[in-house]
């Protein structure tokens, strides 16, 4: 008898309820949208390391926009609203939806208290946005078809590895297989080259994807989880048959893809992928540790971390579960929830610190509190003026801190905030942590 | 739906475009529920309504305005800071005007004379870690470190940390209302100056107006300002750490501390509070839920019942356990002193020391309200009274005999007997009776006990804090007046003639007990055949819920 019959549950009424966490069904959230509590977790930074009343909001979409609708906890009563056909489409709701990075700042901020599956209720309502023909966005669509037709997010037609050049030696074979991704590939170039200087200088040997295309990032975002899926087969057999171990990203939007949302679309656990994959920043920090990365030249500057979305709250694996929820809302079988605890939160942090000369310091909104650049997922792509706000926001920040030059480990994050510091005159440096550490090797 | 299209262009002129809205997916942003607290509640399905538009203002002229266009067009509207306080802080009519005043968020602290000046639109959580930084502290409501704190102070605003300066209008100083005739009306200093430095004088001190012992939930106008209590701390800012889920913050050693004590009996619990009064030391002492131990040990909803189901009725009532935090205000031989005094009163009531983790996990900082859904996803305090220590140690008892006829739907807690504390260093006892549930069940039977443990209170002599806001005052106001009832309608007869100012408080609960079908046997008191409504809201009230 388990201690729930013990406990006479049998006076009690609620019904078991079968569901998964599969965002084809929206459906299979409505526990979850039921029983948020407006606590707004998903808006303010965690309270115990709230710095007080500036940079205290860690959610880039009510950033922008101040109505509870753009917050998860408005999100979730829409949801809601929408399974019960209470909620029509319309080009606002679009923009509720879509003006957001799916950077998982709610989804940790609920699970502090609640354990309720935010980010997948997210993911979920751009789904159910697809499948009855309201997304994705315009902008979203011609992404989709740049993809399909050059293999890369941005159209460009030029060669994909157009970054090398002649310092760039990668292996014919290795257990390293460095996924450069569209951002580096063709907008930051200096990304890549920094990482394969930094590989090269650690003795760290990798190869390159034969034939590389698109993560699928955007599509998958988006809830188009067709062209996702296709791109993520493929993809997956291309690091197979290279018989890499290890697919390493230097672009944390990447990096979740691989770890988080190919094993999600494809309804396996990520250890099931046949490979590790990790990002440049665990490869670096490895290689720190056993000695073999050597970083001796000193870099002079006061510098903060951002932590990239995707490589802090989103990254934990990904597990398929199915089950059964019943008395007072408990599941079985038991589940080992996503909570954001998986971040490369130290790793970046060793690696920065083993900079000669550097003079760090953290941002109030640090690890899983750090607000989104607003770069990723496929928002600023549909609205710019979301993510230049929240770039906007986490520049001030940096400049409380005192520092000169921002860090952060994904080029998407590059991009957002070189463009929004170039547009307001902000006299700060934004590198890629790759690129840092290119600075402080020989 | 929406609200009157002249008034939607006239506030649309005070607030800007960016700042009103009403869009269908945004009004549906700002439903009631079906989650927080009350979730699931016949109070909700009955009473709750969508918004017809939203606005946003920024100054408290903007709010003067906003509410001076109400009512020249007749338009209901009710204040919403952060949405947190469920059905009772949403519309109850169709297209009523939600004014959320987050964007109000001025902030001042006056370190010196340890005061702040604060906008509704400030959360606890941030006012705290100001404070730190300036050697002070506030107490942050058990509503949680997420609420604002003007609106947990007009309604609440008691927590464990409430031991050395407990009554919530204690620490409201200086006060600005906009009524809900568009005057701006100054309470305490305010009334002659721009210093909000007190809160009794010159000018009038309403402050019980407004809090009508525990709120009005804006029935009686927006409050736009309010200057706060601090109180002075140590001067070591308490360190934040570790990753989430699993955050807290650590404790200056020789400064601050909690310390859980095992006690012999309940007896000696009680005894501890008093006397750790009398001796005038110490920064907290409270007896909490016991299953509250289990929500602390669990890392997740399963485990939680995996823990608490191992207990029993004989288990809980033998297990004795008093919370105590001690401060070293103004050194740390006050901090050693403080410990030694409440030892020898430990000691002498056969209490003993347990070791306790040097960190806050919740009260400081957090006020861990949120976590508080975990175990059954619905809850609400059914009551919270400030009084005697006498009334505090006896509600236990009353309320576990009362709940075990509503349990299920209510949760099975083994008969505890809730949370008890002492208040302004022990000459008041503080009591809290928390309930939860799990919506999905059949919750009349919550909505039964809401009404009967109040009837209970009544039968008893016992006086509960919920009187106007959460309660009949049909039943209430006769019983504790014997003419409050009167009193209160007065007021609200004088101050807002219209009833726009969020209607149809301060009889909503009423209204429920009129309109939910299941709530007709147990409101057996007195009520007049029609409420003392203007004839505009009788029929918006029959245009939303239908005739009676």
């Amino acid at each position: 008898m388990s201690v729930i019959d013990k406990n006479h549950t049998d006076r009690y009424d609620t019904p078991e309820e079968p569901f998964a966490l599969d965002i084809n069904d929206l459906g299979n959230f409505r526990y979850d949208m039921q029983h948020c509590i407006k606590c707004k977790g998903c808006y303010w930074v965690d309270h115990t390391y709230m710095p007080g009343v500036h940079h205290s909001v860690r959610c880039p979409s009510n950033l922008w926009k101040e109505f509870d609708s753009y917050c998860a906890a408005g999100k979730m009563r829409i949801g809601l609203g929408m399974l019960d056909g209470k909620v029509e489409w319309s080009d606002h709701l679009l923009e509720i939806i879509y003006a957001c990075t799916l950077c998982g700042a709610c989804d940790v901020g609920c699970k502090r208290n609640l354990d309720l599956e935010v980010d997948l209720t997210l993911e979920a309502m751009r789904v159910r946005a697809v499948k009855e023909g309201a997304g994705p966005l315009p902008v979203h669509k011609d992404i989709i078809k740049k993809i399909e037709k050059t293999g890369n997010c941005y159209g460009a037609s030029a060669d994909r590895n157009g970054w090398m050049d002649a310092d760039v030696n990668p292996a014919e074979k290795a257990d390293i297989i460095y996924f450069v991704g569209c951002s580096s590939s063709y907008v930051n170039q200096s990304v890549p080259k920094a990482i394969t200087k930094v590989l090269q200088s650690a003795d760290v040997p990798y190869m390159l994807m034969k034939d590389e295309t698109c993560c699928g990032n955007i599509p998958f975002s988006v809830g188009d989880l067709d062209t996702a899926k296709k791109i993520a087969e493929a993809n997956i057999a291309k690091v197979k048959e290279s018989g890499a171990r290890v697919l390493m990203t230097g672009c944390a939007e990447c990096y979740r893809m691989w770890k988080v949302d190919y094993p999600k679309l494809l309804g396996i656990r990520t250890d099931e992928l046949g490979f590790e994959v990790k990002h440049f920043i665990e490869v670096a920090d490895e290689a720190l540790a056993e000695g073999k990365l050597k970083l001796t030249e000193p870099v002079n500057r006061r510098i903060t971390y951002h932590d990239s979305c995707n490589v802090s709250k989103t990254c934990d694996p990904w597990e398929p579960y199915e089950g059964k929820r019943g008395w007072m809302g408990c599941i079985e079988p038991r589940l080992d929830r996503r909570r954001g605890k998986s971040g490369l939160y130290d790793q970046s942090r060793e690696l920065i610190n083993a900079v000669p000369g550097i003079d760090f310091a953290e941002m109030p909104r640090k690890k899983e509190n750090a607000l989104c650049c607003g770069g990723g997922r496929g928002a600023k792509q549909a609205f710019p003026e979301m993510a230049e706000n929240a770039a906007r926001d986490r520049i001030e920040e940096v400049k409380f801190v005192g520092a000169g030059t921002v860090v952060s480990a994904c080029p998407w994050c590059l991009s957002n905030f070189s463009e929004t510091a170039a547009r307001d005159g902000e006299k700060i440096d934004v590198l890629d942590i790759a690129e840092l550490l290119a600075m402080a090797v020989k | 739906m929406s609200i009157n299209k002249y008034a939607y262009e006239a506030i649309k002129a005070v607030v800007g475009e960016a700042n009103i809205t009403d869009d269908p997916a945004d009004c549906m942003g700002y439903r009631s529920g079906p989650g927080g607290y009350e979730s699931g509640t016949g109070y909700e399905r009955v009473m709750t309504r969508l918004p017809g538009a939203i606005c946003m203002p920024r100054t408290t002229k903007d709010v003067q305005e906003i509410v001076k266009i109400c009512a020249r067009y007749d338009l209901a509207f009710v204040p919403y800071s952060t949405g947190f306080y469920g059905p009772r802080s949403h519309p109850h009519l169709d297209d009523e005007l939600i004014i959320d005043m987050k964007r109000m968020r001025d902030f001042e602290i006056d370190a010196e004379h340890f005061f702040i000046t604060v906008q509704p639109g400030v959360v606890y959580s941030q006012i705290q870690q100001e404070c730190f930084e300036h050697g002070a502290y506030v107490v942050v409501g058990g509503g949680g470190a997420q609420t604002s704190a003007v609106a947990n102070l007009l309604n609440d605003g008691w927590s464990p940390l409430s031991f050395r300066v407990g009554l919530p209008q204690r620490r409201i100083l200086g006060l600005e209302m906009v009524m809900p005739d568009g005057e701006i009306v100054k309470f305490g200093s305010l009334a002659d100056s721009d210093d909000p430095f007190w809160g009794e004088g010159i000018g009038p001190d309403l402050r019980g107006i407004l809090r009508g012992y525990t709120g009005l939930l804006g029935c009686l106008g927006i409050c736009t300002k309010m200057a706060i209590k601090t109180l002075p701390f140590q001067p070591v800012v308490p360190e934040m750490q570790g990753v989430s889920p699993d955050t807290s913050l650590k404790l200056p050693e020789k400064r601050v501390k909690w310390i859980n004590f095992t006690m012999p009996s309940l007896k000696s619990i009680e005894d501890a509070h008093i006397m750790l009064g009398n001796a005038e030391v110490g920064g907290a002492i409270t007896k909490v839920p016991t299953f509250w131990r289990a929500i602390a040990k669990a890392s997740c909803k399963e485990e939680f019942w995996d823990l608490w189901l191992k207990e029993t009725e004989e288990s809980v009532a033998n297990f004795f356990l008093v919370r105590v935090m001690i401060i070293g205000f103004t050194s740390e031989e006050q901090f050693d002193y403080d410990y030694n005094v409440l030892t020898d009163i430990i000691t002498e009531l056969g209490g003993k020391e347990r070791r306790t983790k040097p960190s806050d996990e919740s009260w400081f900082k957090n006020a861990d309200s949120a976590g508080m859904w975990l175990m059954t996803g619905s809850y609400v305090s059914v009551d919270y009274v400030m009084d005697s220590f006498d009334q505090a140690f006896k509600q236990g008892p009353n309320y576990r005999d009362l709940k075990d006829k509503y349990t299920p739907p209510l949760m099975p807690d083994c008969k505890d007997l809730g949370w008890f504390q002492s208040c302004e260093m022990g000459h008041l006892g503080y009591y809290e009776y928390l309930i939860y549930w799990d919506q999905r069940e059949d919750t009349n039977g919550m909505d039964q006990f809401y009404v009967d443990s109040a009837k209970m209170n009544v039968r008893n002599g016992a006086y509960p804090a919920l009187l106007s806001s959460h309660q009949p005052l049909y039943l209430t106001g006769p019983a504790y007046g014997p003419n409050y009832h009167n009193w209160i309608l007065g007021l609200k007869k004088i101050f807002d003639p219209k009833w726009l100012s969020h209607p149809p408080l301060p009889l909503a609960h009423d209204e429920f007990c009129r309109r939910a079908a299941w709530m007709h046997d147990i409101a057996d008191w007195p009520v007049p055949d029609e409420f003392p409504y203007p004839d505009s809201l009788k029929k918006k009230m029959a245009a939303a819920h239908g005739d009676i």
